[in-house]
């Protein structure tokens, strides 16, 4: 017994040890590319600094009494909200619709599941280009289609008035992300055992009960974290928005990333930017504890 | 209470036949239980009844009714899974309530409906709980609690004790026997366990193959089986079964002949191959003309079995008391219990040639 006493302790040292050493590449890492540039970013967040020559000087608070008193915080606040709301309960609706749908036996069912993942897989950049020849006012396939089918008697301006621009970029949205809603589903979806829906069937429930009382509370624990993971990507979304109106009309669907990118590199504000990507920060860490909490607890 | 009856029933699955002209008729109040090997159509006969399986021809009725198309929750059948299928989101109340509540049932009628069931199987202190906080047998009594709370005419039960640990499971035997008699509803229950299937049901429908083999009550599968297959597969250990050729009233079998009561058996038996049955009860070891070598003896506690060579190799199993001395590679002479033999036509499903009233029931003690 006192043999093992004092041998445990020292083979659990060198474990330690053999642990430290192993998890040190992830922690230098981590502290290069995230610790740094949070820090830095708080750092530049008190001088008021030219991009170009990243000179300044110390400004204390001001920025984010500016952050705070100004309107294009307020603002972008506002419209990421409305994007990340409108695009990811598209993305949801969409995401389980045609997961619910691929789950059934029909026909070229794994040919359409691969297919339906090609908006998620595709290029953001491609995409959106493809995105804006579609809108296009003056010779887009969305206005020429419209227009034949009657529903239009005018070319629409998609991308260049409201509420058309928010509307085009939500939609796009969805489109580009809610194939991430299809696989997360459609995993779950399969995991259902078919008990479930037996015994539902045999108590009495019919279809649309059985979609409520079997499948959606089976749904609920995936859905929480995709909500959350997506609300996280959606807000701090940047170049799909940027390439298919860059922020606009006028700022219009200027999302606080884009509203950071723009003081920072178009206006040449960088400390004032810094702020800004701080405060962003702060609204993304009410997401990051929500996640943490709920995903700790199925842990 | 309801009859139900399976006329000509068919079931395919592409090509696979799954089932082939069943035909069974259920006794209001019965307790049946349809066993087998796994594959042998039991399952898929239960799930035809519970209409999640639709029969590709023949006949279902429930209490007089043709059900083939009537949907499950119209059918007034109840059943309980072999997993439980409990809604895991709900708590034991509302499990029990949920078919209760699919049928319009007011929430006050349900909760009394609901105290009723926990009553019965002693699930009050457990209501608020959810499933996944209960233990496996807590998990079937709950199970059971959503089957009977709406009173169907017929329930199902599809292999209900097979995820239970032994203990519990007779224990739940028990509690399922009482059940029935309380309830006098008719049950059907789906198992590959003989013992349930001997101890619980009031008859038992034998399958094998998508056939059913036999269909009668626990004594009559196990005394008087109805073919081969049924002999093997009822008893444990099962029934020895030894190939040979019948002469007369003379069986012949490892270069020795058993003499036979030819009055026991049908009267038209041509000479040829048969197989001679006999439970292990009835080979009485040191007394017979069969000489053997003992090969191994396993001693149970209460009985030993013990496993025999025949000069041709051929094994079999005797069954005697655990006091007895034998060691292995003693040479024995064996007999059998002249009213416990069966006689079958050769093949796996050979049917048994016994003359029907020749019923070899015979006291354990006096082989």
């Amino acid at each position: 017994m006192i043999a093992t006493q004092t041998i445990t302790p020292r083979l659990e040292r060198s474990y330690a040890r053999l642990g430290v050493l192993l998890i040190a590449p992830t922690i230098l890492v981590f502290s290069l590319v995230i610790v740094y540039p949070l820090l830095a970013a708080i750092y530049l967040s008190v001088f008021s600094i030219y991009t170009p020559t990243l000179e300044g000087n110390f400004v204390g608070a001001a920025n984010y009494v500016k952050l705070l008193t100004g309107k294009a915080f307020w603002n972008s606040l506002g419209v990421t909200l409305i994007w990340t709301v409108g695009t990811l309960t598209l993305q949801i609706v969409f995401g389980v619709g045609m997961a619910l749908l691929l789950h059934q036996n029909i026909w070229f069912r794994s040919l359409a599941r691969s297919l339906v993942l090609f908006p998620y897989f595709l290029s953001t950049v491609v995409a959106v280009l493809v995105w804006r020849w579609l809108f296009n006012d003056l010779y887009g396939a969305m206005n020429h289609g419209l227009m034949q089918l009657g529903i239009l008697d005018l070319p629409l301006d998609w991308l260049g008035s409201m509420p058309n621009a928010m509307i085009g970029v939500i939609l796009v949205g969805a489109w580009k992300y809610f194939p991430f809603v299809v696989i997360a589903v459609l995993a779950r979806l399969q995991t259902i055992p078919e008990h479930l829906y037996e015994a539902a069937k045999i108590d009495g429930a019919g279809p649309i009960a059985r979609f409520w009382d079997v499948t959606l509370p089976q749904l609920r624990n995936v859905l929480v974290v995709i909500v959350l993971l997506r609300a996280i990507w959606d807000f701090k979304e940047f170049d799909l928005i940027y390439l298919l109106t860059g922020g606009g009309p006028v700022t219009s669907t200027q999302t606080l990333s884009l509203l950071v990118y723009q003081e920072a590199f178009g206006l040449n504000q960088m400390g004032q930017a810094a702020a800004y990507s701080v405060g962003m920060m702060l609204v993304m860490l009410v997401f990051m504890v929500v996640y943490i909490r709920k995903t700790g607890k199925e842990g | 209470m309801a009859d139900v009856t399976l006329t000509n029933v068919r079931k395919q699955f592409g090509t696979f036949v799954a089932l082939e002209n069943l035909d069974i008729e259920i006794k209001s109040g019965e307790f049946v239980a349809l066993l087998g090997p796994s594959g042998c159509g039991k399952s898929t006969t239960l799930r035809m009844l519970a209409g999640l399986e639709f029969p590709t021809s023949g006949d279902i009725s429930i209490d007089g009714r043709v059900v083939n198309d009537v949907a499950p929750g119209k059918r007034d059948i109840a059943m309980v899974f072999q997993s439980y299928a409990l809604y895991p989101h709900m708590s034991v109340a509302e499990n029990i309530a949920y078919p209760l509540k699919k049928r319009g049932v007011s929430a006050a009628d349900r909760k009394v409906a609901v105290q009723k069931a926990a009553e019965l199987l002693q699930l009050e202190p457990l209501l608020d709980r959810k499933p996944k906080q209960l233990s496996g047998g807590q998990q079937q009594r709950v199970a059971l609690g959503r089957a009977l709370v709406r009173e169907p005419k017929v329930f199902l039960l599809d292999e209900p004790l097979s995820n239970l640990d032994a203990k519990l499971r007779s224990y739940m035997r028990a509690e399922l026997i009482e059940l029935h008699r309380r309830l006098g509803k008719t049950m059907i229950y789906v198992t590959h366990d003989q013992l349930e299937a001997m101890t619980m049901a009031n008859r038992i429908a034998v399958m094998h193959g998508g056939k059913l083999q036999q269909f009668d009550t626990p004594d009559a599968v196990y005394n008087r089986p109805a073919n081969r297959f049924v002999a093997s597969f009822i008893g444990t250990p099962s029934m020895n079964q030894l190939e040979g050729q019948l002469d007369g009233a003379l069986f012949h079998v490892a270069g020795h002949s058993i003499p036979l009561d030819r009055t026991r058996f049908a009267d038209d038996l041509g000479t040829g191959d048969y197989a001679l049955g006999v439970r292990p009860e009835f080979v009485a070891i040191g007394d017979g003309e069969l000489p053997a070598k003992i090969r191994l003896v396993e001693n149970t506690g209460h009985e030993q079995i013990v496993t025999l060579e025949l000069t041709d190799g051929t094994r079999l199993l005797a069954r005697t008391d655990a006091a007895r001395r034998l060691d292995v590679g003693q040479n024995v002479q064996i007999g059998f219990h002249p009213d416990a033999i069966h006689l079958f036509a050769p093949g796996e499903e050979g049917p048994r040639l016994n003359k029907n009233d020749a019923a070899s029931v015979i006291p354990m003690r006096s082989r």
